[in-house]
């Protein structure tokens, strides 16, 4: 059951910028995973702030430099419909169409989708954890098969996005503006570590709102992907997954970005794998040792080894989708 | 032994008025077997059909209640006196309300007080209460304190045994003493045997999730008692209900029409049932309890997990000489059955002279289980259709005809081995493979990349599905020649009410749209039994029959009157009634002067006995080919064939919509769906349709083949028909098993074959690609 809760529908950025600035204020963009948090009393809420008033933050455009500028309620069904997105970023289109499923595509918005609280089960459910507050991360010791195996600390949450990997792998750059005007922070520092706070996903302050994602325009011979893979074929959230940018010119990687889902508390960058394979071709043995190399480190707990396994073979398959 | 009953009372049922002669078989159909969309589809999709949720009356309050959140605990002290004088809110009830000073019955003999302190399960009721908005009723229920003292507890089947583990109940964790079978001699067995394997499998525990919650509306007028409720079986909870408040059976009305699925979880009385009523005696007010989602994963069931370790023996020619079998399960905080038929396949499905059987049932601290599709049987087919696929490919032998060379004829599991009226498991085998492709198939290669392709095969029976008596049903016919039906059986989803017109329409020449329905309601409809155990159409068509010959005898009578012919030399074509002997000696139904000055026909049709000294089953045997990759661990199923022998197909739409639906809940079992119980607490983590994945479209083949061995079983019944809706589901996930095994040559003994359990027994055993 939904608390009680006051609703604005602000006619501008300003206004919206002001009202999301009050202790309790929360932001409704598609509202699909806003709605279930409060109805499953992850967090308190006083006025919900709808932006679906604010003018000016839907829709994709081209860029001056000839990159694109995708405005933040952007539906996911948008982001991944066969538009200019699908054919230069790929990896960001696909990312899109991999997340839930066709209804809360048509719902969900990109600014939405990467700002996403997690969807670990003790954060979502009757449990007062620690990043709810609480005492200890009951992942830890408890049922952690959805769980990190790189960056947790406190708390072993996975990123949920699919389209934030995306994003990073894309050097994408989040437009936000708040009450001390606008900044903007690449896709790659906006997401934080439980080390830096393991009560937030991300950069966001008090009253800041993501209004654009700008991306760059990519070189000439760049591919790109995303594999997803997840226990169930729609509705779901990735077990592992990966985003790959590559720059591929007379057959040999230039330059390439990777990027991993569900196995990290943000989009994980995976750079020696990068470097595996920059200079070099994608072949079945470049992409082993790539694949290998994104491996590294990998700590697991009870029930999420089976992640580095699997993980090996996301990015495996990734990689040689492109090739 | 003697099959167990499901679903029935014991001893003779009397048939009243007497039925006067047994019809004879159907030979052609003219109605009956077609495939035609449900009566009621309109309506189910217009919106226009009221739901026992959507019931809305005047001056109705909202209920909510409160639930222990500990899986072990006693309630010392809840104060919900600070509550009452919440807005919106009219009754607070808890354990120490004298209005709901209840006893409430897990079992027959089982009973804890409605509100008791002791809370063995998450989710046990502690407090409800009701108030002018759902909203105020929440509210007022997260404001009610409660002091408890918790409990260690134990959440996990297979340490309920283990020594120093916290009990469930005083006495320990076992239910009673464990339950043994035994027919021939297991030890001589295996000596004869050319190949002995033994493996241990486990399902995991499911829920049954149905699209409607659970729930109902309560009202009074007076000392008379209406419930709106989501079930199965409306009589099975006017009696639970009369007899715990109390009250005279013909004070206490459940209406349950439509209701949205409950596969088993809804084929009793619950304790929403009785805090409803309760809170609607004391606010004088009708009040509405429908439990949330999150509730529904706690507190009204769930197919109970299994360990199985089996052994089995098989001589080089394919004969079965052993199997010997022991099953560690529970039911949850409750005896509830958590071991209950898992060993049937293994006693009855194939022929083999040496069984022996022994089942384990302990407690946890885990809601209480109900009985799910099938009960016991998809677990019980997990683990022996995956050991005959182990034997099969021990001994060199075709997986299919390892299964054809071991086809009972009789019930081996049953007392005097009686044999089945009709034993289709050849034919779904045959058939089914030919349908398939299988020998092709099989030979084919795996494939040489890391994505291998595989088939499977499993086969199964259902120990219930053969019906029986008692029921009633009454239809009516008006002078104009169109019709009422009146059973007291609900439609789960099944269409059972399309079905049972289809019966009216094909003794009547009635067209379907012109037969009133009224149904699953005990102020208003005949007698029925619960919806469930693949029994009402078996059970309730022949009784449909009986009532629409009934009607028929007295409509050739007042036509052999009017047409100067002999009553038995009378039949019906279309809308008129014509002489056998002259075609041309023909009256329009509407126009029988005698019917219209009656103004209604009245045939009462009951169900007649079973056959004496023979078993009625349904059987099946399904097919699937699925892909894995051998990089992830992924399976996608890419088709299935299900071949049924299910006697007659009285709708083959309906019939094909319950094939679909039970290789969708097997892909289920599978693939993806497991309860999973928080280590440190003791909570169910995965309490919403997210986290607990029930397939979607996108886990299911669009290439799902249903065929039909369509053999009608005279001897079943009046119909030929035998149960459908749950052997569809008993041998899917098995099959899908096998298949996976065939792909990689790995197998999982332990279900869901997630990408998280696959790909790490591929990586362990070296088959990546």
């Amino acid at each position: 059951m939904l608390p009680g809760f006051g609703y604005a529908r602000p006619r501008n950025l300003r206004e919206a910028v002001h009202l999301l600035s009050a202790p309790g204020a929360r932001v409704q963009a598609g509202g699909t995973d806003l709605l279930g948090c409060l109805r499953d009393g992850v967090f308190g809420v006083d006025t919900v702030v709808s932006l679906s008033g604010v003018p000016d933050l839907r829709g994709i455009r081209r860029a001056l430099d000839g990159g694109l500028v995708v405005g933040a309620m952007t539906t996911l069904s948008e982001v991944a419909a066969p538009t200019d997105v699908v054919k230069g970023y790929p990896t960001l289109a696909q990312g899109a169409a991999a997340a839930a499923s066709p209804q809360l595509r048509n719902q969900g918005t990109i600014g939405g989708n990467i700002c996403q609280r997690p969807r670990c089960w003790y954060f979502r459910g009757d449990f007062h954890c620690a990043r709810k507050g609480g005492e200890k991360c009951f992942a830890a010791e408890g049922e952690n098969q959805f769980h990190c195996i790189f960056g947790g600390d406190v708390c072993f949450i996975v990123h949920p996005s699919d389209t934030a990997p995306a994003l990073v792998a894309l050097e994408a750059v989040v437009r936000i503006t708040g009450p001390n005007g606008s900044r903007s922070v690449p896709a790659e520092k906006f997401f934080i570590l439980p080390e830096t706070d393991y009560t937030r996903e991300n950069v966001l302050t008090a009253g800041e709102i993501v209004t654009e994602i700008v991306l760059p325009p990519q070189p000439a011979g760049t591919r790109g992907t995303y594999r997803k893979v997840r226990a169930r074929g729609s509705w779901d959230f990735a077990l592992a997954g990966a985003a790959v940018v590559a720059t591929i010119t007379a057959g040999k990687v230039e330059r390439a970005r990777i990027v991993l889902s569900g196995v990290a508390p943000t989009p994980w960058r995976v750079p020696d794998a990068e470097r595996a394979i920059v200079g070099r071709r994608l072949n079945k043995r470049t992409v082993r040792d790539a694949a290998a190399a994104a491996l590294k480190g990998a700590q697991t707990m009870s029930g999420n080894a089976y992640k580095v396994e699997l993980l090996r073979g996301t990015v495996e398959e990734a990689l040689l989708a492109l090739a | 032994m003697k099959t167990p009953k499901l679903y029935f009372v014991d001893g003779a049922v009397p048939e009243s008025p007497a039925p006067t002669d047994t019809p004879a078989p159907w030979t052609e159909t003219r109605v009956v077997g077609k495939s035609l969309p449900r009566v009621d589809a309109y309506d189910r999709l217009s919106g226009t059909a009221v739901y026992p949720s959507d019931v809305v009356l005047p001056d109705m309050l909202y209920a909510a209640v409160l639930r222990c959140p500990h899986a072990n605990a006693r309630v010392r002290k809840v104060d919900g006196s600070l509550v009452e004088r919440m807005p919106g809110v009219r009754a607070v009830i808890t354990g120490d309300s004298k209005a709901a000073d209840l006893r409430w019955y897990y079992t027959r003999t089982v009973f804890t007080k409605l509100f008791d302190p002791t809370c063995r399960f998450e989710g046990e009721a502690v407090a409800a209460v009701a108030a002018e908005t759902p909203q105020q009723a929440w509210d007022a229920v997260r404001a009610i304190t409660v002091e408890y003292e918790v409990f260690p507890f134990v959440a996990d089947e297979r340490k309920a045994l283990e020594p120093g583990a916290p009990a469930v109940h005083d006495g320990g964790n076992r239910v009673g003493e464990p339950e043994k079978y035994q027919r021939g001699d297991v030890v001589k067995g295996f000596a004869e045997a050319d190949k002995v394997l033994e493996a241990s499998y486990r399902t995991a525990a499911e829920f049954h999730t149905p699209m409607e919650l659970h729930g109902c509306v309560a009202r009074w007028d007076g000392k008379r008692l209406t419930l709106w409720d989501s079930t199965q079986g409306v009589y099975g909870v006017q009696q639970r209900v009369a007899s715990l408040l109390e009250m005279p059976l013909a004070n206490v009305r459940v209406i349950g029409s439509y209701m949205g699925g409950g596969f088993g979880s809804k084929l009793q009385a619950d304790k929403y049932n009785l805090i409803a009523a309760v809170l609607a005696k004391l606010t004088a007010r009708p009040v509405k309890l429908f439990l949330t989602r999150e509730e529904t994963f706690l507190c009204v069931g769930n197919r109970p997990p299994a360990g199985m370790r089996l052994k089995a023996g098989v001589k080089n020619d394919g004969t079965l000489t052993a199997f010997d079998l022991t099953v560690l399960g529970t039911g949850g905080a409750y005896p509830t059955g958590g071991t209950g038929l898992v060993d049937w396949l293994v006693r009855d499905l194939y022929t083999c002279p040496n069984v022996r059987t022994e089942a384990t049932d302990v407690y946890i601290n885990g809601g209480p289980s109900r009985p799910m599709r099938a009960p016991g049987h998809p677990q019980g087919a997990w683990a022996l259709e995956q050991m005959m696929d182990a034997l099969a490919e021990a001994i060199g032998m075709d997986p299919v005809q390892l299964r054809l060379k071991n086809v009972p004829t009789v019930s081996q599991a049953n007392e005097g081995q009686p044999p089945y009226t009709t034993t289709g498991l050849r034919q779904c085998l045959t058939e089914g493979a030919k349908a398939f492709g299988w020998d092709a198939v099989r030979r084919r290669s795996k494939g040489d990349g890391p994505v291998k392709r595989g088939v499977g095969v499993a086969a199964g029976l259902w120990i219930a599905g053969d019906g029986g008596p008692p029921a009633t049903v009454i239809v009516k016919l008006f002078p104009d020649g169109s019709a009422n039906l009146n059973m007291g059986a609900s439609d789960i989803g099944t269409g059972t009410k399309t079905v049972m017109a289809m019966v009216v329409a094909e003794e009547l020449g009635v067209p379907l749209e012109q037969i009133q329905i009224e149904n699953a309601d005990t102020g208003t409809t005949e007698y029925a039994t619960a919806s469930g155990g693949s029994k009402t159409v078996p059970t309730e068509a022949p009784a449909v029959r009986s009532a629409a010959l009934a009607v028929k005898r007295q409509l050739f009578e007042l036509a052999a009157e009017e047409l100067k012919v002999p009553a038995n030399q009378l039949y019906i074509e279309g809308d008129a009634v014509v002489s056998t002997k002259d075609p041309k000696v023909t009256k329009k139904i509407a126009a029988l002067q005698g019917l219209r000055r009656r103004g209604l026909l009245i045939g009462v049709g009951t169900r007649g006995p079973n056959i004496e000294g023979k078993v009625i089953n349904p059987f099946v045997a399904q097919f699937c080919e699925v892909e894995v990759d051998t990089r992830t661990g992924e399976v996608e199923v890419l088709r299935f064939l299900s071949a049924n022998d299910s006697g007659r197909v009285m709708n083959r739409l309906t019939y094909e919509n319950q094939v679909i639906g039970g290789i969708t809940m097997g892909i289920g079992l599978a693939l993806t769906e497991q309860r999973v119980f928080d280590r440190q607490t003791g909570k169910v983590v995965n309490r919403n349709w997210h986290d607990y994945k029930i397939p979607t479209a996108m886990d299911v083949p669009a290439d799902m083949t249903s065929l039909p061995i369509d053999v009608p079983d005279p001897e079943a019944n009046t119909t030929g028909a035998k149960g459908l809706g749950e052997p569809v589901t008993i041998p899917t996930a098995a099959a899908v098993a096998n298949a996976v095994y065939d792909a990689v040559g790995v197998r999982v003994t332990e279900s869901p074959i997630s990408p998280m359990r696959l790909i790490g027994l591929i990586a362990a055993r070296g088959k990546r690609g």
